[in-house]
């Protein structure tokens, strides 16, 4: 079976809330999304690395180089202050549209 | 923000390629060592790992797309577009010679067009401005009657401000030797009209139109500096005008334009040099003569039209009000754009469509080019596409590649223009309208680069999307081996020839027929004998030269002085000369014993006055009865030669000579009457007139009727030995007189046929230019096609095809394409042809011999460009061809 795409525009959004708990480098952030997402979600590298790379040019993570548990060299992604407040934003939008969609799938059931 | 972080990006460029590709690994051997704890052995591991990450290349391209500016891929195309150029210079050199000699010349054609046609005429709303005119049945577009002007501005209501003007050239002296000026006598208001103003003093005011109140001149800047050392106390100043005071009111500013005249015509732009007022004498009900023109300014909210027919009942009520005068006119209201530039928009049309078509088959060209290369490019483009590069990007690099060959191009066009454009100014007739108002300016700038990035995306497109649309497995799998093309890429490239060589091919029915105009104009018999003769005019003024009969005294005497100089064959003085702006002058009479002809029209011819020998000095054959003797004279009875056509139309069937004619309304006794003595060959009053008219000549011992008079030497070797000889002769007899237009009457009928010849010259340059492109192109069409079969040809030789077998296989592919691109070109040439009709003279725009010869030509060339290939392919050795396979 085919896996669902990611809906377009909430790649971001899906990086920035895994930050929230902890810097993570990105194979971590893939996998966060992986697992939270029980496996329904996968971040194809051909689109995370460039959106990391638009996240860190808009200030909205930092990154820094950080040895890993078993001792290697990883880059590790950090929220930014600016990067919390553009999560709320895109959270709210995003929680906006869903409830929109919704009712509009309920009303369609309902006659 | 962003924008600081690219900026800060774009000097750690190496950094953040390293980091990245550190990070890449990394994921890569994280996800390596989770397929191992999954079970799987490490090969295993580390491929499903790679798949899983996918294509590295393209993750980095994008995520460096993502840090970089946009200019930056620009430049780096740039940068790879310009090793591509360097790396194949023979490409490189014809490509940018095809593009630059079509650029250059677009850009040339299109200098006189901005000039000519699009720049704004130098005068206040030029829009505005109307050239006023009569016409009748027999008379198209005639000057005006002075009182008739004065009742059209007096009861007009459509135009804001109305002039009247003539040609008037006096001749100054005093300080120095005498000159003659051009000059227009003008109503008060002419320049209000024009809407330019003295840069001192003032014009002309009402007064200054009554007769006794003419004595005052206006003068232009280039005679203030020259003649009188730009005095600053000019205004007052007294000047000595056909040897009488007059006074100078204004001093007109430097590009004070003339706006072209009809009556003895000054072409456009003509420095008049000197303004007088002109006055309105004589008896205000007689209003048969015409010799003054009107210019007027339309209101704002008048159409056109609407000044037309209120100009027309005025006319109406004057005809009322003057039936034997008035009758039978209209008024013609013609906007003085199209009276400058009218007659030259036909010519530059043409010549713009014929650099058009050149571009588009330097294009077709550079398109061809370009699609050759594509598809020996095509592995380097397979290789791309499957390394990841999205079709956008390798699409926006040919289309860059393209584009910076055109501007190459368009900037050595430009260089070739801006020499081009002084030659094209050069080489411009000398009437041509506002040739100095030709120059490469910024419009044409634009028009160039607009041209120039056009021309790049035309002829880049079809390789560049030809060769994105490939497949790259295609590519890849056919291994370091050429490709032979596929079947629509074949086609494609043919179609370009066939559309080059049937463009080529109507830009030489052009040329053809403009040749053949141009010969029939050369080789017309002009009525006259051009050779060793010498022109020059003279105007005689009023003051000095009161009547007829001290003009006439003067011209019998000069021509009998240049006749004893030793070197003349024979000397003469008229009134005109054949083909010198001659206006439309026509006499009307009355001829004894016949009825004027039906239709209103009356008897009516050209007239002219000569001294006995201006005939033979200019060559005129006498066709029955005499030239004028010395016996023609004042109180001898009255005699006129008259042309042939005059003859054959008024007394058809009948002996003219000795038949009599007379101007007075109501002749009373036989001195009133004037006999025909002689009938003289036909001279036309420019050489492409479709027929002479009615003409007569009256010998200038008995009339003149002019103050201006023309000198003709026939002389036995180079006629200009006598010009010195000529100058002291006027000057014996008048010291004060100058000597003006001194010509050979080779110049006169080579400058009548300047216009034929300069578009000749020009639609055969672009032809010739057209050809060669079109011979290029099928060259490279047909040696493309024959280096990708070296194969399939060795093969047939190896088979045992001849050579000559080989040769007409290549050959019919060179002769299918021309055939057909001539087919088309005729076709074509067929339907534009009659847009040329005004263009040419005295030959059918379906000229079957020019059709017939420029298609056998542009087959021959065709077929030889294809030549050389096809000896090329029958050299193949069969072994070698295998071989390479």
């Amino acid at each position: 079976m085919k896996k669902p795409e990611l809906l377009p525009g909430t790649l971001d959004m899906l990086i920035l809330k895994t930050l929230t708990r902890a810097p993570l480098h990105g194979y971590g952030i893939a996998q966060s999304i992986k697992r939270l997402s029980d496996d329904v979600l996968t971040v194809e590298e051909g689109s995370l690395y460039p959106a990391l790379q638009r996240l860190l040019l808009q200030g909205w993570v930092k990154a820094e180089w950080k040895m890993t548990d078993t001792n290697r060299r990883a880059r590790f992604y950090t929220l930014t202050a600016a990067g919390r407040k553009q999560l709320g934003l895109e959270v709210s939008q995003f929680e906006e549209m869903i409830t929109a969609i919704g009712r509009v799938l309920s009303d369609a059931q309902e006659a | 923000m962003t924008f600081l972080n690219k900026l800060l990006l774009m000097f750690r460029r190496n950094r953040f390629d390293s980091e990245l590709e550190e990070e890449m690994t990394f994921h890569r051997v994280q996800a390596e060592k989770e397929f191992v704890s999954a079970g799987m052995d490490c090969e295993e591991a580390r491929y499903a790992a790679m798949r899983q990450f996918g294509n590295g290349v393209r993750v980095k391209e994008q995520s460096r797309e993502v840090i970089g500016f946009r200019a930056e891929t620009v430049l780096h195309d740039l940068r790879y577009a310009i090793r591509q150029l360097l790396a194949s210079p023979g490409f490189t050199v014809v490509i940018l010679l095809t593009l630059a000699l079509a650029i250059g010349a677009n850009t040339a054609i299109f200098s006189v067009i901005n000039g000519v046609l699009l720049k704004r005429l130098p005068y206040e709303q030029p829009d505005r401005l109307m050239r006023i005119f009569l016409s009748s049945a027999d008379y198209p577009k005639f000057e005006l009657n002075p009182f008739d002007f004065l009742d059209f501005r007096a009861r007009n209501h459509s135009f804001e401000s109305m002039a009247a003007f003539t040609r008037g050239d006096v001749q100054l002296s005093g300080d120095g030797e005498p000159e003659r000026l051009y000059g227009l006598g003008i109503t008060s208001g002419y320049f209000r009209v024009l809407g330019l103003h003295p840069q001192q003093g003032r014009e002309f005011d009402f007064a200054a139109e009554i007769p006794g109140n003419g004595l005052q001149a206006i003068i232009s800047d280039r005679l203030w500096r020259t003649r009188f050392g730009a005095d600053p106390g000019i205004i007052g100043r007294k000047i000595t005008l056909n040897t009488q005071p007059f006074t100078v009111i204004g001093v007109m500013p430097a590009g004070t334009v003339h706006p072209g005249n009809v009556y003895h015509s000054l072409p456009y732009g003509e420095d008049v040099d000197i303004w007088w007022p002109f006055s309105f004498a004589g008896d205000p009900n007689r209003r048969g003569s015409h010799f003054i023109e009107g210019i007027a300014r339309l209101k704002n909210n008048v159409t056109e039209a609407q000044a037309q027919g209120e100009m027309n009942a005025i006319m109406t009520q004057l005809g009322r009000e003057h039936p034997n005068n008035d009758t039978g006119w209209n008024v013609l209201v013609i906007p003085l754009y199209s009276e400058v530039v009218g007659p030259t928009r036909p010519l530059l049309l043409m010549l713009l469509g014929a650099v058009i078509i050149v571009l588009l088959i330097a294009c077709a060209n550079a398109a061809n080019l370009l699609l050759a290369r594509a598809s020996s490019r095509q592995r380097e483009i397979a290789v791309r596409l499957a390394m990841g590069a999205p079709r956008s990007r390798v699409i926006r690099q040919l289309l860059t590649e393209s584009l910076l060959i055109s501007f190459l191009g368009g900037a050595l066009g430009l260089a070739t223009a801006f020499s081009g454009v002084k030659a094209l100014v050069a080489l411009l007739p000398s009437d041509f309208p506002r040739a100095q108002d030709i120059h490469v300016s910024a419009p044409v700038l634009a028009f160039t680069i607009l041209v120039t990035l056009a021309t790049g995306i035309l002829f880049g497109l079809a390789p560049a999307f030809q060769a994105a649309g490939a497949d790259p497995k295609d590519g890849l799998q056919k291994g370091g081996r050429t490709t032979t093309g596929t079947g629509r890429q074949r086609r494609l490239r043919d179609a370009l020839v066939v559309a080059e060589v049937g463009l080529a091919c109507v830009l030489l029915i052009g040329a053809g027929l403009m040749l053949r105009s141009l010969l029939n104009q050369l080789r017309l018999d002009p009525g006259f004998q051009r050779v060793h003769v010498l022109t020059a005019n003279l105007s005689l003024p009023h003051a000095v030269y009161k009547g007829d009969e001290q003009v006439g005294r003067f011209a019998d005497q000069l021509a009998a002085n240049l006749n004893m100089l030793p070197g003349v064959v024979s000397a003469g003085v008229g009134t005109d000369l054949p083909w010198t702006g001659y206006d439309e002058n026509a006499g009307g009479f009355t001829i004894e014993g016949k009825k004027p002809p039906a239709g209103g029209e009356d008897f009516h011819a050209r007239y002219h006055m000569a001294t006995p020998d201006y005939f033979t000095a200019l060559g005129i054959p006498l066709i029955a009865g005499r030239f004028f003797t010395e016996a023609d004279k004042r109180d001898a009875p009255q005699t006129v030669i008259i042309n042939r056509t005059m003859a054959a139309k008024y007394w058809p069937g009948e002996d003219a000579l000795g038949k009599r004619m007379t101007f007075e309304d109501h002749p009373k006794s036989d001195k009133d009457w004037i006999t025909i003595v002689g009938v003289v060959g036909d001279v036309k009053d420019q050489p492409n007139s479709p027929a002479a008219k009615t003409a007569f000549w009256l010998p200038m011992l008995q009339t003149v009727w002019s103050s201006d008079v023309s000198v003709v030497i026939r002389a036995q070797s180079d006629p200009r030995l006598l010009i010195d000889a000529l100058r002291n002769q006027v000057h014996r007899l008048d010291p004060t007189l100058a000597v003006a237009d001194v010509q050979l009457m080779d110049q006169i009928v080579d400058s009548s046929v300047s216009t034929p010849r300069f578009a000749f010259a020009l639609v055969g340059l672009f032809a010739g230019l057209a050809i060669v492109l079109a011979g290029v192109g099928t060259y490279g069409v047909i040696s493309y096609s024959v280096s990708q079969r070296t194969p399939e040809l060795g093969i047939r030789m190896a088979l045992g095809a001849l050579r000559s077998d080989v040769m007409r296989l290549v050959l019919s592919h060179a002769a299918k394409l021309a055939g057909l691109g001539t087919a088309l070109g005729v076709i074509a040439a067929f339907f534009l042809a009659r847009l040329l009709k005004s263009l040419v003279f005295e030959v059918s725009t379906y000229d079957p011999a020019t059709f017939a010869s420029v298609a056998g030509m542009v087959v021959l060339v065709a077929l030889l460009a294809g030549y050389i290939p096809a000896l090329r392919a029958t050299a193949t050795d069969p072994v070698n061809a295998l071989r390479s396979e």
